[in-house]
């Protein structure tokens, strides 16, 4: 059976400044064989109105501005509100180890810190993602 | 003019070299490919051959004369030891405020504020955007009244202050805000010694943001700032040419450097535009250099800014106040090379780069903490890294001589390749339209893009290596016990402040000043008079924030 590629929305969260990390994920994933699409910055309700525009398996959310705790759960809510549960939902950036099982539990299914290897996040969705095609 | 080593002692070096090479060395010099950070090829040895053609006087000089490579000043740190600069930013000012007054209390001798993401990007704390973000990474400032509680105590006509304000947008409220504080105060702008940042590029380059002001509305925003502080605020640097959060975001050193001077060529040909002569600004020009860990080259890199900016001002700028040659700089050791695994790493990481701002000569250093990979610096870590800073200024002696790598042949080669590459970067930028044609047309972006990419592949493979990352990894590569710094809700202590002040206040006045600040955007005038005439009605940051991007409209960052 062929398999289409799966599709990543990326965005940097918020008000967030700091895009090195997300816009070299956004293009190593793309190097592993996904489709990604980076929107820049954008708050939770533009980023779920994207990822359902675009059809998204996976969004990923980038954050080293502390407002992971409010915006990142907010984002999953609006993802359910809209009937989306299947859509995955990762972060990554400066987030202290201590918030993420609170993460975890409002239905993000990894959070990556800063030494992250790309193969691990790779990896992560291939383990996670919705059946795609 | 004489040359440090005459052509004899040249080509006899070079036979000597070639000697040592066959009969000493003979095949041990190692394989591999060596390069800086930045990519100059390194050599095994350097000799007085990587010197031929140098002229002392010329090339290399006295600290305090041209070309400035030495320092700014005769006597460096025996004159002023650098200022011990650290950042302190969290939560709401009251909060702040605490902190300011603990580096200070410990031995600080400046002060360095940053600021919350709200404020850096022009939003009140009750603003929707705002959400969750209120007194993360920063202070809270939304009024005048903030500003007046962040500094209650702080004698600001005696410490240095340093605003990290990043846009020029931000920096021409917060400043007017400091400024009218000291009116209140009864301190005359004459006495008022500090930095705003006012980089056009923290706007639309080096950092995103759902909303973005033109480059052009930022750059006229940043040279308002410049040429209000070059007429009445003689102490005040108006600007600190952010070369770090570029290399941060991703660029090397040469890019680092090359895009600030870039910046501050034209801003001198703006503001000569505007009526202004060289010498009336140029004096309190500052730049922000970041210190990553390829020791040599960084402190290369510094030597070489000085020459450059030297050159540039005297030669295409034809300043004829010395001062004005003069590249003063501030040093953050490198964020970016921080790792979360093993912190405790981060002390010595640290310790290096903060040792090679001093050797670089730079005016103020900041050292960064061990636990910023994990959250804004707690109590602890931010006194590990003051103490840092005063075990380099009173333990090592290396603050008693002037430049003490000046003539290490390899030191005195790579400055002279830095100078050169960041020369070459200075004109391919020109080549482009000059900096904000390279910014306009996203160029800049795709080259921090490209190289951001590049580092993280390099980090993947192994090439680059970061210990215990990638490089001695221990089986176990824990996380250490970092306590994670927390502070009392600030989101709605800040909502009700905000709320109190629109009661309070002449709401009239506020409305009338914000209508003639828009009026003015309109025209070419300096508009930051007209920002001072909305705080002193207390009109919000977020609120003449609006007005901005109303009238300026937004940009499309070109990396959406």
């Amino acid at each position: 059976m062929e398999r289409k590629v799966v599709k990543v929305v990326m965005a940097k969260l918020g008000l967030d400044i700091h895009w090195r990390g997300v816009v070299a994920v956004s293009r190593l994933l793309r190097d592993a064989g996904m489709e990604v699409v980076y929107l820049g910055n954008q708050f939770p309700e533009a980023i779920v109105n994207a990822a359902i525009q675009e059809g998204a398996d996976v969004v990923g959310l980038s954050t080293l501005g502390g407002n992971h705790a409010v915006l990142g759960p907010k984002v999953v809510q609006l993802l359910r509100e809209k009937g989306m549960d299947d859509v995955m939902v990762i972060m990554g950036g400066v987030i202290p180890e201590e918030d993420i099982p609170a993460l975890k539990a409002a239905g993000i299914v990894e959070v990556f810190g800063p030494e992250t290897a790309i193969d691990e996040i790779v990896a992560c969705i291939n383990a996670n993602v919705r059946q795609v095609g | 003019m004489t040359k440090l080593f005459n052509e004899a002692a040249i080509r006899q070096t070079a036979k000597e070299t070639e000697r040592w090479r066959k009969e000493t060395l003979q095949d041990k010099g190692g394989s591999g490919s060596y390069t800086t950070e930045s990519g100059i090829p390194i050599e095994l040895l350097y000799t007085p051959e990587a010197l031929a053609g140098m002229e002392y006087n010329r090339d290399i000089g006295y600290p305090g004369e041209p070309p400035f490579v030495r320092g700014i000043y005769p006597n460096m740190y025996r004159g002023r030891l650098f200022t011990v600069r650290q950042l302190a930013g969290f939560g709401a000012p009251e909060d702040c405020n605490r902190r300011i007054r603990f580096l200070l209390d410990n031995g600080a001798t400046g002060v360095n504020i940053v600021f919350d993401l709200p404020t850096i990007r022009g939003y009140n704390s009750d603003d929707p955007e705002a959400e969750g973000n209120v007194g993360q990474c920063g202070v809270a400032v939304d009024s005048l009244e903030d500003m007046e509680a962040l500094f209650a105590g702080v004698p600001i006509d005696q410490v240095s202050v340093s605003l990290v304000t990043h846009l020029p947008s931000v920096t021409v409220v917060l400043l007017s805000m400091y400024m009218v504080m000291a009116e209140k105060r009864g301190i005359p702008f004459a006495k008022l010694a500090g930095t705003t940042q006012n980089d056009f590029l923290m706007e639309t380059t080096v950092g995103s943001g759902p909303e973005i002001l033109p480059p052009q509305a930022s750059f006229r925003l940043q040279c308002d700032a410049i040429e209000y502080a070059a007429r009445h605020l003689p102490r005040w640097n108006p600007v600190s040419y952010n070369g770090y959060n570029l290399r941060e975001a991703g660029t090397n050193a040469v890019q680092e450097v090359a895009v600030a001077i870039a910046n501050a060529i034209a801003t001198a040909e703006e503001l000569i535009r505007r009526g202004l002569p060289i010498d009336a600004f140029a004096r309190r020009m500052s730049f922000f250099w970041d210190l990553c860990n390829d020791f040599f080259e960084e402190i290369a890199k510094c030597r070489a800014s000085r020459k450059v900016f030297y050159e540039v001002m005297k030669n295409r700028f034809n300043a004829l106040d010395e001062r004005s040659c003069l590249m003063r700089f501030h040093v953050q050791t490198a964020g970016i090379t921080l790792t979360k695994i093993e912190p405790l790493n981060n002390i010595a990481r640290s310790a290096i780069q903060g040792l090679a701002a001093i050797l670089g000569g730079a005016q103020s250093l900041h050292i960064d903490s061990y636990d910023e990979a994990y959250s804004a610096p707690t109590e602890q870590a931010a006194l590990v890294s003051l103490r840092t800073q005063q075990i380099l200024q009173a333990e090592t002696n290396v603050v008693n001589t002037v430049d003490p790598l000046a003539g290490s042949y390899y030191v005195e080669y790579l400055t002279k390749e830095m100078a050169n590459r960041i020369w070459g970067y200075i004109q391919e930028i020109e080549q482009r339209g000059g900096l904000i044609q390279a910014v306009e047309s996203g160029w800049m972006h795709r080259e921090i893009s490209n190289y951001a990419y590049q580092q993280q592949k390099d980090i993947e493979s192994g090439k680059r290596k970061i210990v215990g990352v990638n490089y001695m990894r221990s089986g176990q590569a824990t996380q250490g016990n970092i306590e994670v710094f927390r502070y009392p809700e600030t989101e709605g202590r800040q909502k009700a402040k905000l709320a109190s002040l629109r009661e309070r206040r002449n709401n009239d006045i506020v409305t009338a000043s914000l209508a003639v600040l828009r009026e003015k955007c309109r025209s070419r005038e300096n508009l930051i008079p007209y920002v001072v005439e909305a705080v002193k009605a207390n009109a919000t940051l977020g609120e003449i924030e609006e007005v901005f991007r109303q009238e300026f409209g937004l940009w499309q960052f070109p990396l959406a």
